[in-house]
């Protein structure tokens, strides 16, 4: 399986290759594949491109969310894979590449599935905890879509399982830069990543409501003295959320972390660090011997905060994972923040943009860490005399980025800031350094200089969105 | 995007944009669907000045459209003349001989049962309506019965046909048409009717038109053949399993069809299974009342006749065999404790007090999944009777039903267990995705037929029906039912388990044709259907205002609000009756439900943090999917100010204590009546 990503909309900014027409052209070819039970047909859409995608007959299903017969799927840009436990007929209309394969880990996967549930089930009538599953693997391992199978399985069965994205490279239900927790109970929108959160107006697919928070670095290690606190705001969050919500309780937490903390001792204190706040219990790791067997040493004999010990399991890694290349990774980040201001292709948002006065702007700028200590000092111990935040007037130096918009007041310390969720993201349009001004892109129409604004450096400034 | 088509369903736009909308949405009415059909009836209710472009568009689809889809279609019209009336009755009378007749030539014979109900119903005014003429008038629907009667007449003939080339292909010289082995057994001939071929169930009003079992057998196997085409000469019999018209045929379909088993095998089979019947009824005369053999007697009669009767493929002919080595093996002389017991049991099958419940039932030596798959392959051909004289008075016992529609995996038959694990057919038959692993209620047993309304929207194309039928009362299916030893651990991973795939698909019950979400076949289950449906309907409606309007992304919540809001399961409020009984239904569910006063959380954050100022609290968050919006409960804008509605109500006195609660403001939803039904949510 290879992740999915985000989505380009056709037409907005120079980025964008080619619109592809949402109605199949006439001559588009049509394919319809037969495939056995138990395989898997693998498909790539270039970006700016879509495919249609029909299950005629048969059952099949898109990482874990089954796909309704005879209805007409649309894939933009994306990597994934459609695999079927009894056989299907599938329709295609429009090119990609695409193979189909009989090889699969599904059998692992949706074991790993089956045994969650016991837990869960065992958990609901008080024996023992609900999972909280962490996920970890090298890069491209294939981590968001198990991730994600899990959670569509869960929601299938009728569980609400709370997602939790610690990886700041990829946006979930928010834009990359951000870290997430969202409870699940409705079906995963197969066309769109993730789904949607909230818009003002209906949405096909039931939205999902996503608390957000903001590191603003691509890589956890970048900054560990903010990356921490941030987390641990966010275990503490989730947890209450836990702790008088059920029907979450009873499904309990997957949560997905960046490869790079797969990736050796920094890494692997992170791993601690998410391990240890949101009590996880249930270690998955994926395609990595080595990785299997440094976690194995790390936390055998380990206690949670409840007394468990962690069940620690290794799964292959699907022959479908692909890597996504920096550029294709690229794109598909400007596509997210696309989508967060414009919308998806099914439904239309209109943003609004706004001028603000530089002096009107409270602005922190996200100190990145200075490299040379951060490999000197362990983590969490990094020089801590340099402010988190440095306080800055914009300049043209701002301009294509995106600040997130914090629910915290102007006067509020920088860890109160640092420690705030997210109310929402700007884009900075234009910059007029002469009349001290600029003109910012939100995605609705009120007031924000009466929050304060985080300016990270991830995800990176984007060319254009509006024209 | 294929449902864009819904959403442009809008008023006042021009006649062939309407039908053209119309088209589209009927190519979509793949089964009976009350949803579908419901919209597709309030829609030409609500567009009667294109009733012309809108009807020539339904006749067209009639004609058009591939004979699986035809039912759902004339369900429509039925749907529209009833509901509506004229000026559809008009325009739909003008052609309706051509309309119903070509349908009637190019459907099945369950279809044409259908299409000959729906005809009775539109010679009598419509139920509980004011008006007492028919539907529609005798000159219409006269000249359609006439031709039916010479159809019926010619259709028999036909049957009779095959039966005589039947039997000669047979070669038993066994006399075919004593229906006596039926009749012998509490089972009423149309009992036999395999579930398979009853296509779902339309709006409940139309359960009363459900047809009782065919009088006479006879007529009975001529309904069954569904070969027969109206007004053709006979055709020539067929022993294959017939399949079902139209492209939305069942992924079974290509294991299922054109293999042929080597005919020796069968032959070394059927003397197999003819030895065996020999030695079981010697034993059986020995141990009349050992309810094991009787029970293996009766399913190797029922199996010879299953093998007499038609082709099956290679891969179930071979799991039969497996099953006939073991039964074999099992019926080896083996040292019998013969008790004798205190009653024997009643000598004919008069209605006695039901077997003892260890007793097993018929079907459940071979799986009764199993059976009722090959008894549903039967009804393509007519049935043959089984062997009447040699056939030992056997009752099916009727709790069949009553036990657990889901065998859990039976302990693996280990060589010391002297009778074949009875599911083990079964349990093939589903590893080898011959058969989702739930089986419906047994074809082959005294059990009624299935109301037609837990039916209803539970089949979807594509899939063998009879067998997604789901427990009843199993909303979240809990795991313990169903044997799961799996941990995590790497070799307890690796073992593939077919049998818990079903928890993922039919054990769910039947999807949404929109969005594949799955939907137990119970009632709560079907409610909850109905309204996610609904749901769906309200969305694209409202996507296209919305789309108009301008919409935008709401800000995240806040940290403590996130933690307070809930993902709420639908139930606690549903607009499900009241769409679904159509227009002109008459009750309503959500009438009687209180009204539930909110109002939109303000964009404005310095509003979005006001408190209640006379009790000082904050509001209540709730996502509420109708408004498509957080929604702050039991609030109301008084001036610039926000209150709690019960306590300005309280403080206020205004107007009446609790009904300020009931008495929302003006629907902020929208027109249609299901739309004010208050919350619904983000689970649909
Ligand atoms: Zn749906
Ligand atoms: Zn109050």
């Amino acid at each position: 399986m290879a992740q999915l990503s985000g989505v380009a909309i056709p037409g907005l900014g120079q980025a964008a290759p080619t619109a592809a027409s949402s109605a199949p052209a006439v001559a588009a070819s049509v394919a319809v594949h037969e495939l056995q039970a138990n395989s898997e047909w693998r498909f790539e859409v270039a970006i700016g491109r879509s495919i249609e995608v029909k299950v005629l007959s048969g059952t099949a299903e898109l990482f874990g969310t089954e796909l309704a017969l005879n209805h007409t799927y649309t894939f933009r840009g994306t990597k994934a894979a459609i695999f079927t436990w009894h056989g299907c007929r599938i329709e295609v209309t429009g090119a990609c590449e695409e193979y189909t394969a009989e090889e699969t880990p599904m059998v692992l996967y949706v074991n790993t599935h089956f045994a969650l549930e016991k837990l869960r089930d065992d958990a609901s009538k008080g024996k023992g905890e609900s999972p909280r599953v962490l996920v970890v693997g090298p890069t491209n391992a294939g981590k968001t879509s198990l991730v994600k199978l899990l959670t569509a399985y869960a929601i299938r069965m009728g569980r609400q399982p709370m997602v939790i994205n610690t990886d700041s490279r990829e946006g979930l239900l928010s834009i990359p830069g951000s870290l997430t927790a969202t409870p699940f109970a409705s079906i995963i929108d197969v066309e769109q990543g993730w789904g949607s959160s909230p818009t003002s107006g209906p949405s096909p697919v039931p939205v999902k409501l996503p608390l957000c928070y903001y590191y603003g670095l691509p890589s956890p290690e970048d900054n560990t003295r903010l990356f921490k606190p941030v987390l641990t705001r966010m275990a503490l969050a989730a947890t209450s959320r836990l702790s008088d919500d059920q029907a979450i309780k009873d499904s309990g937490m997957i949560i997905d972390t960046p490869g790079v903390v797969s990736q050796g001792k920094g890494g692997y204190d992170l791993i601690s660090h998410i391990v240890s706040e949101f009590s996880v219990n249930i270690i998955l790791v994926l395609g990595s011997e080595r990785l299997h067997s440094d976690m194995l040493r790390r936390f055998s004999g380990y206690r949670t905060t409840t007394g468990e010990t962690i069940t620690l399991v290794k799964l292959d890694k699907s022959g479908g994972c692909v890597d996504r290349d920096d550029e294709f990774m690229r794109q598909t980040r400007e596509a997210a923040i696309r989508e967060y201001f414009f919308g998806d292709p099914k439904r239309t948002l209109s943003p609004h943009t706004q001028q603000v006065n530089f002096d009107d702007a409270t602005i922190y700028k996200i100190r990145e860490a200075n490299p040379m200590l951060a490999s000197f000092l362990p983590g969490g111990e990094e020089d801590t005399e340099l402010e988190l935040y440095e306080k800055v007037e914009p300049s043209s130096m701002i301009l294509n980025c995106i600040l997130a918009v914090m629910y915290a007041a102007l006067n509020d310390s920088q860890e109160t800031i640092r420690d705030a969720t997210v109310m929402g993201f700007v884009y900075v349009a234009e910059v007029d350094e002469k009349k001290r001004r600029m003109k910012i892109l939100a995605p609705l129409n009120t007031r924000i200089t009466d929050r304060p604004m985080i300016w990270g450096s991830w995800p990176e400034a984007t060319m254009s969105l509006i024209g | 995007m294929a449902d864009s088509h819904s959403s442009r369903l809008a008023y006042g736009s021009p006649s062939d944009e309407v039908a053209e909308d119309y088209r589209k949405a009927l190519e979509d009415l793949t089964m009976n669907s009350r949803y579908e059909i419901s919209n597709l009836t309030v829609i030409a209710k609500e567009n009667t000045e294109h009733a012309l472009a809108i009807s020539e568009a339904l006749k067209n689809h009639i004609k058009q459209t591939s004979p699986a889809k035809k039912l759902p279609a004339f369900y429509v019209l039925d749907s529209v003349v009833k509901n509506v009336g004229t000026p559809y009755t008009l325009f739909f009378g003008r052609q309706l001989y051509s309309t119903f007749m070509e349908a009637y030539a190019l459907v099945d014979n369950n279809v044409r049962r259908k299409m000959d109900e729906m005809l009775k119903t539109w010679k009598e005014p419509v139920p509980g309506s004011i008006d007492t003429r028919p539907v529609f008038p005798p000159e219409v629907t006269r000249p359609i019965e006439n031709a039916l009667i010479k159809a019926r007449t010619s259709a028999v003939q036909a049957h009779q046909e095959h039966l005589r080339s039947q039997q000669q292909l047979m070669g038993r010289g066994r006399p075919i048409a004593s229906p006596a082995p039926y009749r012998n057994t509490p089972t009423p001939p149309g009992a036999l009717r395999p579930q398979t071929q009853v296509p779902p169930g339309y709006a409940s009003g139309y359960s009363q038109q459900q047809f009782p079992p065919p009088a006479n057998g006879q007529q009975y196997s001529n309904q069954m053949n569904g070969h027969q085409q109206y007004g053709l000469p006979q055709q020539p019999p067929s022993q294959h399993y017939s399949q079902p018209s139209g492209s939305a045929s069942s992924w079974q379909q290509p294991q299922m069809m054109g293999y042929r088993a080597p005919e020796n095998s069968i032959d070394t089979l059927n003397s197999d299974i003819a030895n065996l019947i020999t030695a079981s009824k010697a034993e059986f005369a020995q141990n009349p009342w050992d309810s094991s053999i009787q029970t293996r007697l009766k399913a190797l009669l029922d199996l010879q006749t299953i093998l007499s009767s038609q082709k099956l493929p290679p891969d179930q002919i071979a799991l039969i065999k497996d099953q006939v080595a073991q039964l074999s093996e099992a019926s080896q002389p083996q040292p019998r404790i013969q008790t004798p017991p205190a009653h024997p049991p009643p000598p004919a099958p008069v209605a006695a007090a039901p077997p003892p419940a260890q007793q097993p039932s018929l079907s459940s030596i071979l799986g009764s999944g199993a059976l009722a798959a090959l008894l549903a392959r039967q009804s393509a051909t007519p049935q043959p009777t089984p062997p009447a004289q040699s056939v030992a008075p056997v009752r099916s016992p009727p709790q069949t039903r009553a036990q657990p529609s889901y065998n859990p995996l039976a302990p693996p038959a280990s060589s010391s267990t002297p009778v074949p694990d009875p599911n083990s057919l079964l349990e093939k038959l589903r590893a080898a995705g011959m058969l989702p692993a739930v089986p419906a209620v047994p074809a082959a047993t005294s059990t009624p037929p299935l109301p037609i309304g837990s039916l209803v929207g539970s089949v979807p194309p594509g899939f063998p029906p009879p067998f997604i039928n789901t427990p009843p009362n199993a909303t979240r299916t809990p795991l313990a039912d169903v044997p799961n030893d799996v941990v995590l651990k790497p070799a307890s991973l690796k073992i593939p388990r077919p049998h818990l795939i079903s928890n993922l698909y039919e054990r769910l019950g039947s999807p949404c044709t929109q969005c594949g979400r799955r939907f137990q076949s119970d009632d709560e289950g079907r409610k909850k259907k109905t309204a996610h449906m609904d749901w769906h309907f309200r969305v694209h409606q409202r996507m296209t205002e919305a789309e108009k309007r301008g919409q935008h992304r709401s800000w995240y919540v806040d940290e403590l609000d996130w933690i307070k809001s809930r993902e709420v399961e639908e139930d606690q409020n549903t607009s499900a009756a009241d769409i679904a009984g159509g227009p002109g239904a008459a009750g309503s569910v959500t009438a009687n439900e209180p009204k539930l006063q909110y109002l939109a959380v303000p964009d404005d954050p310095a509003l979005a943090n006001s408190i209640c100022p006379i009790c000082q609290e904050k509001f209540e968050m709730k996502w509420l999917d109708d408004a498509q919006e957080f929604v702050w409960m039991d609030a109301r804008k008084i001036g610039d100010r926000i209150y709690h509605a019960s306590c300005y109500a309280e403080a206020t006195k205004d107007g009446g204590n609790s009904q300020v609660k009931r008495g929302t403001p003006e629907p902020i939803l929208g027109k249609r009546k299901a739309e004010v039904s208050g919350i619904e949510n983000r689970r649909l």
